[in-house]
């Protein structure tokens, strides 16, 4: 049996994929997973083939843009890369999360309180 | 505008599917390849790296599909594939789909045509600029409703109305116009200078009238028709400016009508459409005498201003004019003030709307005709439908798919109404009726084709519904168990109620349809006080300079009539100046009154007038009451005579002998005189069958001259012989004098038929589709449920059924939706039948005969539908039949 995993919460992933290309640069599918599980620990494991139609949804809403090029090893890969909208999204997004996890905090925290 | 990118890249991923998945696949396949080179990095085995690498990644197909769902249009992909798989489904049963889409093609091809005429006629507005605007002015004096305006009374309302931007009116004439070639009989508008203006169509050349231009001693003009420069004036446009003879006098052409140009007036005003020129009033119509109705007034509105407030201005101003005027207190004048596209269509109105309400009948029982063939085929793809449950599609999207596939056959079925309509319309303008005439462009048109194809969308959903209901309730388990599945208990009860429907729908067509026949036999029945048969009738026309004294007109006429009476085969002669149901010629009435009435008795009460030498009364086979026709002695003399109809002899001197009496008339133009009551007539029908309008005054000719006369000739020689002979005795008083309208009198009485005969011979073919429909219905629904049970007749036989009792029970078990379906549409047709009264003459729209054969057809054609299915369950081999799966 798989250990359990934290879900991936609806609309959080986008902004894992955002900030993970902020950090990194262009980056292949591939490398965006490998990255994801390295940063969470495992903590968070997801089934990698459901970052595609997360990637395709940015790319939809130009967020992020993607060009066909070469792996390290000399593989095919379509790399993705931030748009200056996308940077701005993140931003915008990364403050909102931010609210929202402080508004968590106080509320789960007043209810112990309680 | 932020779904703007995103929706032109799912446009995009629309229309460039192949290439995007190619993309998608390949850097699927490179991730899967990452993994799994890091994997055998790690120490696997190939296998089990590309296991692993499987694993970690998920379910490719479920992520391309999801990638699939983000991009393109999912809706119009999907749809596109449901389209796709309806047009291999019906493929599949070519004879089922051509069945359904040719009863949809007739049932749409129908409304089609009938809907091409509403929209000319009803719903597009008049040809003319701004025509919601125009208004139509009547006098109501007296016992007339729709009596013309005299020339006081138009002036006074064209002075003080603040609501209309104008008010003109016209008057039609004929004319003579001369030199140049031959003498031509031309349809003259007299006008108001501003006629033309108001109705708001420009000239194509020159210009319109102008204010002093009308009047007396006024510059003598004319514009003419399209028609007539292209006829006479060779479309020379150096005409314009030039000087012809109308009528013997020189005026100047100042204008020409665009092509295609109709005074577009109510039938019966007469104002007929195509006029060849229009001349400006030349008398001072404020100073002319007042009790002279000839004018009918048209108005255009100014903007924002409605009928209801024009008519209360047209009522204070008839105030002022009863005020001011003797002529119009007693009777009292009053104004009605109506749109004029409202009164052009206000006779042919319930005739069109009834003929569609027809066809929209037909429509619904192709479409359920239609819904039960689609049934039948629900109920052998129940496996299927179980099927696409069972692996997961919803409900709405099993319902989305039987939609699409009953739209895409009402669509062909909508393609096959297109051609089909245009026959049956081209079979409804050869039958119109002179009502619908004035409308020039009857065609089928953009907004027809729209009509025709919202309406196989609707239709489509309306028959697509009840198989797509029958998927809702599927009991997805037993469906799958029972593989013979053979329709449930609910699939017989869905198809009774169509056969219900169907019988119901079918009744009020067959009833509207007897109802619209008993009519016409009735009309047929009409005696118009006059026998029409063997009595040809032709024209001639004395409008030239040769004609211009009296008893030169009179002298032709009496000559032509005494030779005409002597061809061969002759038998009576007459001339007279108005034919029964002629109406190219505006008709003549005015007021009359018994000599020594009083005042305010005087002007009560129109008759029609007409004159006439002796011998038409003859001619016309018209019974004397009393006294006696004109003779030639009264001609030679001159004498101030009359013949009266049994109307106005009753109008005037009720109780009493009118022979020897006198009475006040008018006199050619206006001119009133006494005469003398020489005899009495029948009334006879002269402008419809059904309804008696006015009375009828006859004048003897040389009293009351008249340029355009009618001959008729009762005769047993057959036209062919005659018009030579008729020609040639012509010729032999005036070579130039050409005759026209040569037409048996029988086809003008036709003529007074016609708009029955339309709405009859249509209604008769709806009626008959109709009930084919039913036919073909029932007979479907009831072999269907036969082949079903099978198994448990072959039982019944197999347990000593007798063949009489299995068709008993058949026939029993399929007539009583028949019977049920009879008794909706009887209350169906009791509600509905009411709105066909003003169609209806000599017959009630409850009338009984017509529900009793109406009822007794229909379930006459029922039984016989049955009768097949009923014989093909006593064949039933037993042996067989429980084999039958």
């Amino acid at each position: 049996m798989a250990p359990p995993r934290g879900e991936v919460l609806q609309g959080t992933l986008d902004l894992i994929v955002l900030k993970t290309l902020e950090a990194l640069g262009p980056l292949h599918g591939y490398g965006i997973a490998q990255r994801i599980q390295q940063v969470s620990e495992d903590l968070l494991r997801l089934n990698q083939g459901t970052l595609y139609p997360a990637l395709l949804r940015l790319e939809l809403r130009g967020w992020i843009s993607s060009k066909w090029g070469s792996s390290e090893n000399n593989r095919k890969a379509k790399y993705y890369s931030l748009t200056r909208t996308g940077r701005k999204q993140l931003l915008a997004e990364t403050e909102s999360w931010e609210r929202m996890t402080a508004l968590m905090t106080r509320l789960l925290g007043g209810a112990e309180g309680a | 505008m932020k779904w703007l990118p995103t929706f032109t890249s799912r446009l995009y991923g629309f229309f460039s599917k192949q290439r995007i998945e190619r993309d998608l696949d390949s850097e699927v396949q490179s991730h899967l390849d990452m993994l799994i080179a890091e994997n055998i990095r790690r120490g696997m085995t190939p296998e089990a790296a590309r296991h692993a690498a499987k694993r970690e990644f998920g379910g490719v197909e479920q992520t391309k599909e999801e990638c699939r769902e983000q991009r393109g249009l999912p809706l119009l992909d999907g749809w596109l594939q449901d389209v796709r798989f309806a047009v291999r489904m019906l493929g599949k049963r070519p004879g089922l789909t051509f069945v359904a889409v040719l009863t949809l093609a007739i049932g749409m091809g129908a409304n089609t045509a009938i809907f091409t005429a509403v929209h000319s006629v009803l719903l597009q507005s008049l040809p003319f600029p701004k025509a919601d605007r125009l208004a139509i002015v009547w006098s109501v004096l007296g016992t007339e409703g729709r009596a013309p305006a005299a020339g006081p009374e138009l002036e006074t309302l064209r002075q003080r109305s603040r609501l209309f931007e104008d008010l003109g009116a016209i008057w039609a004439q004929s004319g003579a116009l001369t030199g140049e070639g031959e003498p031509e009989q031309v349809r003259l508008g007299m006008v108001t200078a501003n006629f033309l203006g108001i109705l708001g169509t420009n000239p194509q050349l020159g210009r319109f009238f102008e204010k002093v231009e009308q009047g007396s001693g006024a510059p003598r003009v004319m514009i003419i028709s399209d028609g007539l420069w292209h006829r006479r004036f060779a479309a020379d446009p150096r005409w314009i400016g030039q000087t012809v003879r109308l009528n013997g006098q020189p005026v100047t052409i100042v204008g020409v009508m665009p092509p295609g140009f109709r005074i577009i007036f109510p039938e019966g005003s007469s104002v007929p459409p195509e006029m060849d020129a229009y001349v400006p009033f030349r008398s001072n119509l404020a100073s002319s005498p007042a009790d002279q109705s000839y004018l009918r007034v048209i108005g255009r509105l100014r903007d924002g201003v409605t009928i209801a407030q024009a008519q209360q201005e047209m009522d204070t101003l008839a105030g002022q004019i009863r005020a001011e005027y003797n002529t119009f207190a007693d009777p009292p004048l009053t104004l009605q003030v109506v749109p004029l596209q409202g009164d052009v269509v206000r006779d042919i109105r319930p005739a069109l709307l009834a003929l569609f309400g027809g066809a929209g009948l037909v429509l619904l029982i192709a479409c359920v005709n239609v819904a039960n063939l689609l049934l039948v085929r629900a109920n052998e793809r129940t496996l299927e439908m179980a099927l696409r449950t069972a692996l997961g599609a919803g409900r709405g999207r099993l319902i989305r798919q039987l939609l699409t596939e009953s739209v895409l056959v009402s669509c062909c079925g909508a393609v096959a109404a297109l051609s089909f309509g245009w026959f049956a319309l081209r079979l409804v303008l050869a039958m119109q009726p002179k009502e619908m005439e004035r409308f020039s462009a009857i065609q089928m048109n953009p907004p027809v084709f729209a009509f025709t194809f919202a309406v196989a969308i609707v239709a489509g959903v309306l028959f697509g519904l009840a198989p797509a209901f029958g998927a809702r309730k599927l009991d997805l388990a037993r469906s799958l168990k029972d593989t013979r599945h053979m329709g449930t208990p609910s699939g017989r009860r869905q198809r009774n109620l169509l056969v219900i429907s169907e019988v119901a729908l079918g009744f009020v067509l067959l009833i509207g349809a007897g109802l619209m026949l008993r009519t016409f036999v009735r009309l047929l029945q009409v005696n118009p006080g006059f026998d029409a048969t063997h009595v040809l009738t032709f024209r001639v026309s004395v409008a030239s300079v040769k004609y211009h004294t009296n008893d030169a007109a009179v002298q032709f006429f009496r000559k032509l009539k005494e030779h005409l009476s002597q061809l061969p085969g002759v038998e009576a002669a007459g001339v007279i100046s108005h034919l029964p149901f002629d109406d190219t010629l505006p008709n003549w009435y005015g007021f009359y009154w018994r000599e020594g009435a009083s005042n305010h008795e005087q002007n009560t009460t129109m008759a029609d007038f007409r004159s006439s030498l002796p011998g038409y009364f003859k001619s016309m086979d018209v019974t004397f009451v009393s006294g006696r026709d004109f003779d030639d002695h009264d001609v030679a003399e001159n004498l101030h005579l009359a013949v009266i109809d049994d109307t106005v002899a009753q109008e005037a001197w009720p109780g009493q002998e009118a022979v020897g009496k006198l009475i006040n008339i008018e006199n050619g133009d206006f001119v009133r005189d006494t005469a003398q009551v020489i005899g009495v007539v029948k009334h006879l029908q002269y402008h419809t069958l059904t309804n008696q309008v006015r009375g009828q005054i006859y004048l003897l000719y040389p009293q009351a001259i008249r340029a355009h006369m009618a001959v008729t000739l009762k005769s047993s020689a057959n036209t062919q012989t005659l018009l030579p002979l008729i020609r040639q005795q012509v010729a032999t008083l005036d070579k130039d004098l050409p005759i026209y309208h040569v037409q048996a009198m029988t086809d003008y009485v036709e003529s007074a038929r016609r708009q029955t005969r339309f709405v009859t011979l249509l209604a008769s073919i709806m009626g008959g589709i109709a009930l084919l429909l039913a036919c073909i219905g029932i007979y479907a629904v009831t072999m269907y449920s036969v082949l079903q049970r099978m198994r448990e007749i072959g039982v019944r036989t197999a347990l000593g059924a007798a063949p009489r009792q299995l068709f008993a029970l058949v026939l029993r078990q399929s007539m009583l939706p028949i019977a049920l379906g009879l008794l909706a549409g009887l209350v169906l047709s009791l509600l509905l039948t009411p709105l066909l009264s003003s169609l209806l003459f000599g017959v009630r729209p409850t009338d009984i005969p017509t529900f009793g054969a109406g009822a007794l057809i229909l379930s006459t054609a029922g039984l016989i539908a049955c009768l097949l299915p009923a014989r093909r369950a006593t064949r039933v081999d037993p042996m067989i039949a429980l084999r039958y799966e």
